[in-house]
């Protein structure tokens, strides 16, 4: 049984369901993120296994027992806020010993398992200092030492890392996971940086307008996306529009501008059938470009390739990214290792009908459909 | 008497605007800001004279100081210290402005068990009726804060009171606490016995509790404002029920704006004379009552200047006892270790 049980979670304020009907589990010692946009109902949901919000509907149960309704101080569950709230009128150990104090835990052992919280955080000898004294990577991680002394069965985040310069966020990334295989507990950590998100989730709970669009370890969401917005969400990705010509077992014929190519089976998501329009997803770092020399490769039918003009590039060390116009897609970014070509050269452009994801578009044709980002 | 905590704020407003001038001109945004306004506000042939004016008062520092902190002292010791210092000289005279000198009048205040009952007594009525004011005010500021969104409605509603005067609304109580009065009445309506409020103590407490209670919710509301909510969520969080969260984090978090309120309201309470007078009638004395009575009845300014010099120096003395309580009270700074 699951450490964390969340079924049928709806919240709604007045009109707006800001959570709606999410499902979602989190077995004992996990690190799960919730990832999505602002305002996609991740930090409502944090709100409601924490306490500060009831569900307009739905069960959370925590070690198989009901929640929902218990007040957040009779929850086995501590919280890391996004402004980390610290109580600026009490010391640094006084902050983490609160939590302690408040359970009836007597004064010696209370002394010692804070020196023991401070020791794990790396902050010995910071117990005197009030909280406004501290760097802002020093206050982070009393707010850990505060929400992790209680030994909580789910430690909760609300994006605490969003207000660090990139790397002391990296370095904090760091020190969460190591503290997590220390302490040996469970992590629910909301954010809208996927970047975070797949730098420490064992899985990744993608939520957008109040939905769950996937749940799945890092690399099922990276390279199975269930949907446009999860293949746009985690990483960038190009796409294509188009429209199904056919329908076999193993194959599925697409016609995507100046004729047809077939992808696999596999790479497309749900039922299609003949005449759907679909978008066409692929990385940029699975574009190939080449000189336009290679004339027999260019405008191929039956294949995804095309030629173009590069219209940008920048240089990220070990890649260079390119920003192409295409004869036959508009505008594609590719990510390669050459860095030979330059603004303004003709380019070919092609990539493996198996590297493609294929979604079916729900009758909106999308306003943004000539390239990726 | 009630003058002590506003030569305080004086003073600290007085240096405050020293420090502006003091700070070369036009370095901070603020002065950058007010120079910028001055100057769309005139007309081109002034903004020569403006400047010069400037440069003039830059090669005078100590000159500018003055010109800028000079008129706030001046009303200061024009309208405060100098009244005051004259009722001290006056204290120590006989009978009369320009007697004999003597300590009389104040052996005689100090020794009287009839006064220093009454002091006893106004002391007890200003602790019961900043608790209650105390007591209602917060309570009225949290709920205003933490489950309102009609702030600013609420809060005019509170300070509307003000805009009438404080003798007709201590008469319209009177009108209301009186026996056969509108309370009574509905009393009476509803088959429950007449109270007969007026000229009792119960009457004295209602008039101070409506009269301050907006003043000690302003100061509440100011500093429940600034209380960030996530720190009461994270107490909550972190084990505390309500009412440890609010001994532990709202209460220390706004000791600052209760001390001031109990300040406001203690302190006027202590020295007030119409409310007693009104609602309390001719056996429910206040000090300041006794004193008003040695000005405007007995002619005995020499005594009545006494008794007002030992209740100021009791009332500032608990002032200085609130401020240390509070710490930082008016804005000395962060020192409440």
């Amino acid at each position: 049984m699951s450490l964390l049980r969340v079924r049928g979670l709806t919240k709604e304020f007045g009109d707006l369901t800001a959570v709606d009907d999410v499902d979602f589990d989190v077995e004992d010692g996990e690190f799960v993120s919730i990832l999505g946009p602002s305002g996609s109902g991740k930090s409502t949901v944090l709100r409601m296994v924490a306490g500060f919000e009831d569900p307009t509907r739905g069960e959370i149960s925590l070690d198989d027992v009901e929640i929902v309704g218990s007040p957040p101080f009779e929850r086995d569950v501590n919280m890391v806020f996004q402004d980390l709230a610290l109580f600026p009128h009490l010391s640094v150990a006084e902050n983490i010993g609160y939590g302690l104090k408040q359970s009836g835990v007597p004064a010696d052992e209370r002394r010692e398992r804070t020196a023991r919280m401070l020791e794990m955080v790396r902050l010995d000898g910071y117990g005197d200092r009030v909280p406004g004294e501290l760097s802002g990577g020093e206050q982070q991680r009393v707010a850990l030492a505060r929400a992790l002394v209680n030994e909580p069965a789910l430690v909760l985040f609300d994006e605490p890392l969003s207000s660090l310069d990139r790397k002391l966020r990296q370095h904090m990334q760091g020190e969460l996971q190591r503290i997590q295989a220390e302490t040996d507990t469970t992590f629910l950590y909301v954010t809208h940086d996927q970047e975070v998100a797949l730098a420490v989730s064992d899985r990744l709970v993608v939520l957008d307008d109040g939905a769950i669009q996937q749940v799945g370890s890092v690399e099922e969401l990276y390279e199975r996306p269930a949907s446009r917005f999860v293949a746009d969400f985690i990483g960038d990705v190009n796409v294509v529009e188009g429209r199904v010509t056919a329908v076999a077992d193993e194959a599925i014929g697409l016609d995507v501008g100046d004729g047809d190519v077939s992808v696999p089976r596999g790479a497309t998501v749900g039922d299609l059938s003949v005449d759907d329009a679909v978008d066409v997803c692929v990385r940029p770092f699975q574009v190939r470009v080449e000189s336009r020399d290679g004339e027999s490769a260019a405008g191929a039918t039956g294949a995804f390739s095309t030629t173009g003009v590069v219209r940008s590039r920048s240089y990220q060390g070990s890649d260079s990214e390119y920003g192409i116009e295409t004869d036959r897609w508009g505008r594609l970014s590719a990510e390669v290792r050459s860095a030979a070509f330059d603004v303004d050269d003709r380019v070919t452009v092609a990539w493996d009908a198996a590297d493609v994801h294929v979604y079916g578009r729900d009758g909106t044709p999308s306003p943004d459909g000539d390239g990726g980002p | 008497m009630t003058g002590s905590p506003h030569a305080d704020d004086g003073g600290v407003a007085a240096s405050d605007s020293g420090d502006v001038a003091a700070s070369d001109s036009g370095e901070t945004d603020a002065a950058t800001d007010r120079r910028a306004a001055a100057d769309g506000g005139t007309a081109s042939g002034s903004e020569g004279r403006m400047s010069d004016l400037t440069a003039y008062l830059r090669e005078r520092p100590l000159f500018r100081t003055l010109s800028i902190a000079g008129p706030p002292y001046g009303v200061l010791v024009l309208f405060f210290a100098i009244p005051l210092l004259a009722m001290l000289v006056i204290s120590f005279q006989t009978g009369r402005i320009g007697g004999a000198w003597t300590l009389s009048n104040y052996v005689e205040f100090l020794t009287s068990e009839t006064y220093l009952t009454v002091v006893w007594r106004t002391f007890l009525i200003s602790v019961e009726v900043t608790a209650i004011v105390v007591g209602v005010g917060y309570a009225l500021a949290y709920s205003i804060v933490r489950f309102s969104r009609r702030t600013t409605l609420l809060l005019l509603l509170v300070i509307l009171p003000f805009w009438t005067s404080y003798i007709i609304r201590m008469y319209a109580w009177i009108n209301i606490l009186q026996s056969g009065g509108v309370l009574d009445s509905i009393l009476t309506l509803v088959g429950l016995p007449a109270l007969e409020l007026l000229y009792t103590d119960t009457a004295v407490l209602i008039g101070f509790t409506y009269v301050w209670l907006p003043l000690a919710v302003l100061p509440f509301y100011a500093s429940l404002t600034n209380l960030d909510g996530d720190l009461i969520e994270a107490s909550k969080d972190l084990g505390a029920g309500p009412i440890r969260t609010f001994l532990s984090v709202t209460l220390p978090m706004t000791i600052n704006g209760v001390v001031t309120g109990i300040v406001l309201v203690f302190i006027p309470t202590f020295g007030s004379f119409i409310t007693p007078r009104l609602l309390g009638g001719t056996n429910n004395i206040m000090i300041g009552m006794v004193i008003e009575n040695q000005f405007k009845s007995a002619f005995n300014w020499p005594f009545g200047a006494a008794i007002g010099m030992v209740i100021s120096v009791v009332v500032v003395l608990l002032l200085v006892f609130a401020t240390r309580l509070g710490g930082g009270l008016f804005g000395t700074g962060g020192d409440a270790s």
